[in-house]
């Protein structure tokens, strides 16, 4: 031994030898880790694959909002300096008049008013003008063509190739609009659209002194072209003419929290996944190291230097994370590409593929770090044993002394675990939140683990059947496998309910005006003779009332005393000024609706006589006018003042098309008053609609109908991918996630068979062994699976609150089914690991695995 | 139970506080206050209309075109109050039901100006006049010795030509048959001029308010 030089070099060309050698002991074996490695790896490409393809998507989609990168309208003729700018903006432009007019259908000699577009250019750039025949789309623009609403041509019994009147000029219907990209508000509903083109507008005569015009331009840029940026600067210049710009992602915030949940889901899935690799390699090598332990000790012995083997074992485990994260790059990349081409009579979505280099390379740098960094935990243990101590197999308990490099390993980690999350959601506070978040996690689950070890081992009564005691005993033994298990179980149980919550929260949110009780017909200017007949009407027609509110228009007089003149004078007060020359239009009733939530104070539902009224207000108008609950507010009813107190505040959910209030008052108070009503229904189709309108029109010709078919149509297909994004994303990595689990279970399959072979031997029998390996995973998956599901509603109670500000409702139904679902999955895999143990004589596999 | 007993006594308030319903607006109650020093019993003009009458979008609705008409009763010291019977959005078939509301209170000039929303709405011109019509008859009904003035009204340019003309032909029609003093335009000279209209191009400034209040004088002052 003296001749030993303990300075000698180190040599690369051997230690790589080393490695390869030593790997090649047990290719099943290895084969076993490295699969699990892939799966972690797969899971995270195919996640983020699909993330960065449907993200894309969805933003593609979104531009039909708009129809164009930027719309800039205004309701004037643009004055020279406005026209300058117009035309230096550069890109494609196209050109919109619309306005207001009555159209004559020559044939069937109906009268209607509708919202006349006048087009030029190649606008619609994004979506298109679909219309039956599909050519009539882009071709009416060759002629004297129109393009006409599908509800008003079937209103009219109109058909392609009649004439219709717009003014003074003749046009011959081209084809029937079914969608056009660009109608997203409520003011685009009231009149059916009817579109013409631009050379034409002259000939109308419609356009001149006291005519109402608004003017459009749309704008396309070339892909990268940052339109935001030219937005705000135009802006004020705009805002001077009194003209107004729109871009895609203006009208994305404005079309509701659909598209920030989305983004929201998408990167808390991608974080998951990220999660789901690292469980799923941290798992493998974590075991795969402790089983190296042996070899490393026997070679200690024989001379190699503990930096040696270090390094052997550490160029061992890179090798190993390269091969199986490459492999599941592969894998994940394959599957994105395979699953959509399966699904693709199930899905009503196309999903785009296209290979994302950015997903498959953040899954072979994440797969070696996370291999590595896992892998020296343990690694650095062995720097500080002596050959003799690592022999004696007894390492674990010598070896939990304070190592600083213990410490630099786990700030390593967390550090990688902060950057990657960064990655994925941008910003560093969320980053931050989200790891913690996972150390806590992480921390609870191992808290739990331990605390089983302790009292496991107190526990056990001598009085037990043997079995028992076996299985419970495995639990605390040494080399036991309590800890990393409860640790990977309840991390996967954990992100794949956590997933599965925030999804139905989401899904509940994402409220479809196609779902059937969703109003996309509002009727107005009911009068109160008329409410109970229309309603009649209605539900005749085979359509549903969703809702019949009465609406009073009354104005604010006194707020706690004060008057328009007071709010003026005195700033102090902040009230409002304007708050008291708007009209207020009010409504009535006993109870609050479903998009009403009381932040303070107490909805009545009725006035009591004599006294004052108390009336609900609207958060924000509440602020305008400085009010909380008990302040006295007096209304200006036509005429008839009403002294009022701020007995709640709410809070309203104004995106859903439905009718919402700044000021609700109790019933029994305003039923005398003037009023009008408001009726909101829903048709299933343009058919339903046009003959619904014809009745409405023919008996009450002084109700105004607002058909937002069209409008919700663009809308909904949007919302309806949105939904379906989010199903697809979390149910794809819920899966990913149980395979990960699976595979995370499955690595443990060495861990028993010493114990297991030695019991068979001394005689134990197969039903035994059996029982003693299901109690253990039976007791261990509980216990995972049960924490798991805790920390998951705790986490998804926290982002429903914090990130996606919504109420915390779910059904915890399907989450106590899971729970059986992973336990016994748990179970199963355990079992199935030992199977071959069972099947086999003892010696067999004691030579093939030793 | 609770219920048919509440209404009596607001039902009570509701007429009571009907009858003093003009006084809302200080601007008024100056004027009241100054007309109250001639020695002649004061008599009430009710304009009934829709935002245009209201003063959709102004400041303060004693900036609207009737408060405007006050301001030049007071200047020439004649003993009349208007009461403003406004209300944003008002359709002619919204109008009928509701004047029963107003019609609590006595007047003595009734000036009719709705229709505006029909004819943007794109209702039926014959509709339209059929509910002026009503409201006119139950005003008769009502107060037969009361003078009605009718504001004629016109839509823009580009609802077309056909439903133009006839939307405008209902207002010369009904006052004729109706025996009414005639505006046979109010937004004359405001219409269609951008400066003098507010940004969605429909509702008078208050400089436009000024002009339209101009043209109803014309005619006004004639039967005051």
């Amino acid at each position: 031994m003296d001749n030993v030089n303990y300075n000698r070099k180190i040599n690369f060309g051997w230690l790589f030898k080393m490695a390869v050698r030593d790997s090649r002991r047990n290719r099943a074996r290895l084969l076993l880790f490295i699969s699990s490695i892939v799966f972690g790896i797969a899971a995270l490409v195919a996640i983020y694959s699909f993330k960065y393809n449907i993200q894309n998507d969805i933003n593609g989609q979104a531009a039909t909002l708009i129809g164009a990168d930027l719309s800039i309208t205004g309701n004037k003729e643009p004055d020279k300096k406005l026209q300058t700018l117009l035309d230096s903006i550069g890109g494609e432009r196209s050109e919109e008049r619309s306005f207001a007019s009555m159209i004559y259908f020559t044939r069937t000699q109906g009268t209607r008013l509708v919202n006349i577009k006048a087009l030029k250019g190649a606008f619609p750039y994004y979506g298109s003008l679909e219309t039956t025949p599909l050519k009539a789309g882009t071709d009416f623009k060759n002629g004297r063509y129109a393009l006409v609403d599908k509800t008003l041509m079937l209103q009219f019994n109109a058909r392609v190739g009649d004439s219709i009147k717009v003014g003074n000029a003749t046009f011959v219907i081209a084809g029937v609009l079914n969608k056009a990209p660009g109608q997203t508000g409520i003011a685009s509903g009231i009149a059916p659209i009817v579109y013409i083109p631009f050379k034409y507008l002259a000939d109308t005569k419609l356009i001149g002194t006291g005519s109402r015009i608004n003017f459009a331009y749309y704008y396309k840029f070339p892909q990268g072209f940052n339109v935001e940026k030219l937005a705000k600067k135009i802006d004020p210049a705009l805002d001077k003419a009194e003209y107004g710009s729109d871009t895609v992602e203006n009208r994305k915030e404005n079309t509701g929290r659909s598209f920030g949940d989305l983004s929201r889901f998408l990167s808390l899935v991608a974080f998951i996944a990220l999660l789901l690799g690292c469980v799923g390699v941290a798992s493998a090598i974590n075991i795969y190291i402790r089983e190296k332990i042996a070899s490393i000790a026997i070679m200690r012995c024989m001379g190699v230097k503990a930096s040696e083997a270090f390094l052997i074992y550490l160029i061992q485990i890179t090798g190993i994370g390269l091969i199986g994260s490459v492999a599941g790059a592969i894998l994940g990349t394959s599957v994105q590409h395979l699953l959509p081409y399966v699904l693709k009579d199930f899905l009503p979505i196309t999903i785009s593929v296209s290979i994302s280099w950015m997903a498959i390379l953040q899954g072979i740098g994440l797969g070696i770090i996370i291999s590595v960094l896992f892998a020296l935990l343990p690694l650095i243990n062995i720097r500080n044993i002596s050959p003799l101590n690592t022999l004696r197999m007894s390492f674990e308990e010598t070896a939990t002394k304070r190592d600083p490099f213990r410490w630099l390993v786990y700030l390593l980690v967390v550090g990688f675990i902060i950057g990657f999350s960064y990655l994925q959601l941008g910003d560093w506070l969320g980053a931050g939140v989200f790891t913690i978040g996972i150390l806590v996690a992480f921390l609870i689950l191992t808290a739990i683990a331990w605390l089983l070890i302790r009292f496991t081992r107190v526990l056990i009564m001598s009085s037990w059947s043997y079995i028992l005691r076996q299985g419970f005993a495995n639990l605390y033994r040494p080399n036991n496998q309590t800890i990393i298990l409860t640790v990977s179980i309840g991390l996967s149980t954990a992100f794949i309910c956590t997933l599965f919550l925030i999804q139905q929260l989401l899904i509940s949110q994402v409220s479809l005006s196609s779902s059937g009780n969703q109003s996309n017909m509002i009727l107005f200017d009911i009068q109160t003779s008329q409410e109970k007949p229309l309603a009649e009407l209605t539900r005749k027609q085979g359509l549903p009332v969703l809702s019949q509110v009465p609406i009073i228009t009354m104005r604010l007089d006194k707020v706690n005393g004060k008057t328009a003149a007071d709010a003026k004078k005195d700033s102090t007060l902040h009230i409002s000024p304007r708050a008291f020359a708007w009209e207020y239009r009010v409504t009535y009733r006993d109870s609050l609706t479903n998009s009403e939530q009381i932040t303070s104070g107490k909805f009545i539902g009725k006035a009591a006589p004599g006294r004052d009224i108390p009336v609900s207000a609207e958060e924000r108008f509440a602020n305008r006018i400085n009010v909380k609950v008990g302040d006295k507010l007096v209304f200006n009813v036509q005429g008839i003042m009403m002294n009022a107190y701020v007995s709640s505040i709410r809070k309203v959910n104004w995106n859903k098309i439905q009718t919402n209030f700044q000021v609700v008052f109790p019933a029994g108070v305003l039923e005398d008053a003037p009023q009008f009503h408001v009726l909101l229904t829903h048709v299933p189709s343009q058919p339903v609609s046009a003959a619904y309108q014809q009745a409405v029109v023919k008996q009450f010709p002084n109700i105004s109908i607002i058909d937002l078919g069209l409008v919700l149509t663009v809308l909904d297909e949007l919302l309806d991918k949105i939904g379906y994004v989010i199903k697809f994303m979390s149910g794809f990595s819920i899966v990913t996630g149980i395979i990960v689990l699976i595979s995370s279970v499955r690595i443990s399959k060495y861990q028993r068979i010493k114990e297991s072979v030695l019991l068979r031997t001394m005689g134990a029998s197969r039903r035994q062994i059996f029982s003693i390996t299901a109690l253990e995973y039976l007791f261990l998956g509980t216990l995972s699976a049960s924490t798991g599901i805790v920390i998951a509603i705790g986490s998804s109670w926290l982002l429903a609150k914090y990130r996606f500000d919504m109420p915390y409702h779910v059904n915890l139904w399907p989450v106590a089914a899971m729970f059986f679902a992973i336990t016994a999955l748990t179970v199963i895999i355990g079992l199935l690991n030992s199977r071959g143990i069972l099947n086999k004589p003892p010696l067999e596999v004691l030579r093939s695995n030793a | 139970m609770k219920h048919p007993l509440k209404i009596i006594p607001v039902l009570a308030l509701i007429v009571f506080l009907a009858a003093c319903g003009g006084d809302k607006k200080p601007a008024e109650s100056d004027s009241t206050s100054t007309a109250a020093g001639n020695a002649q019993p004061k008599k009430t003009i009710l304009f009934f209309g829709d935002s245009l009458t209201a003063g959709y979008g102004l400041d303060d609705a004693t900036e609207a075109f009737p408060g405007v008409v006050q301001d030049k009763i007071d200047s020439a010291k004649l003993p009349y109050t208007i009461v403003n019977g406004g209300l944003s959005g008002e359709t002619s078939a919204g109008g009928r039901s509701r004047i029963d509301w107003l019609l609590k209170q006595p007047f003595d000039i009734f000036v009719l100006e709705l229709g505006a929303n029909d004819g943007l709405r794109g209702l039926p011109v014959a509709s339209t006049a059929e509910n002026l019509q009503a409201i006119i008859d139950k005003v008769k009904a009502k107060y037969p010795q009361a003078k009605l003035v009718m504001l004629g009204m016109q839509v823009p340019t580009n609802m077309g030509a056909t439903y133009s003309s006839d939307f405008k032909n209902i207002f010369p029609k009904l006052a004729t048959k109706n025996n009414m003093t005639l505006v046979p335009f109010l937004l004359q000279g405001v219409g269609g001029v951008r400066k003098l209209n507010q940004a969605d191009g429909i509702h008078p400034t208050e400089e436009g308010a000024k002009i339209v209040a101009a043209n109803v004088w014309a005619e006004l002052k004639g039967i005051l």
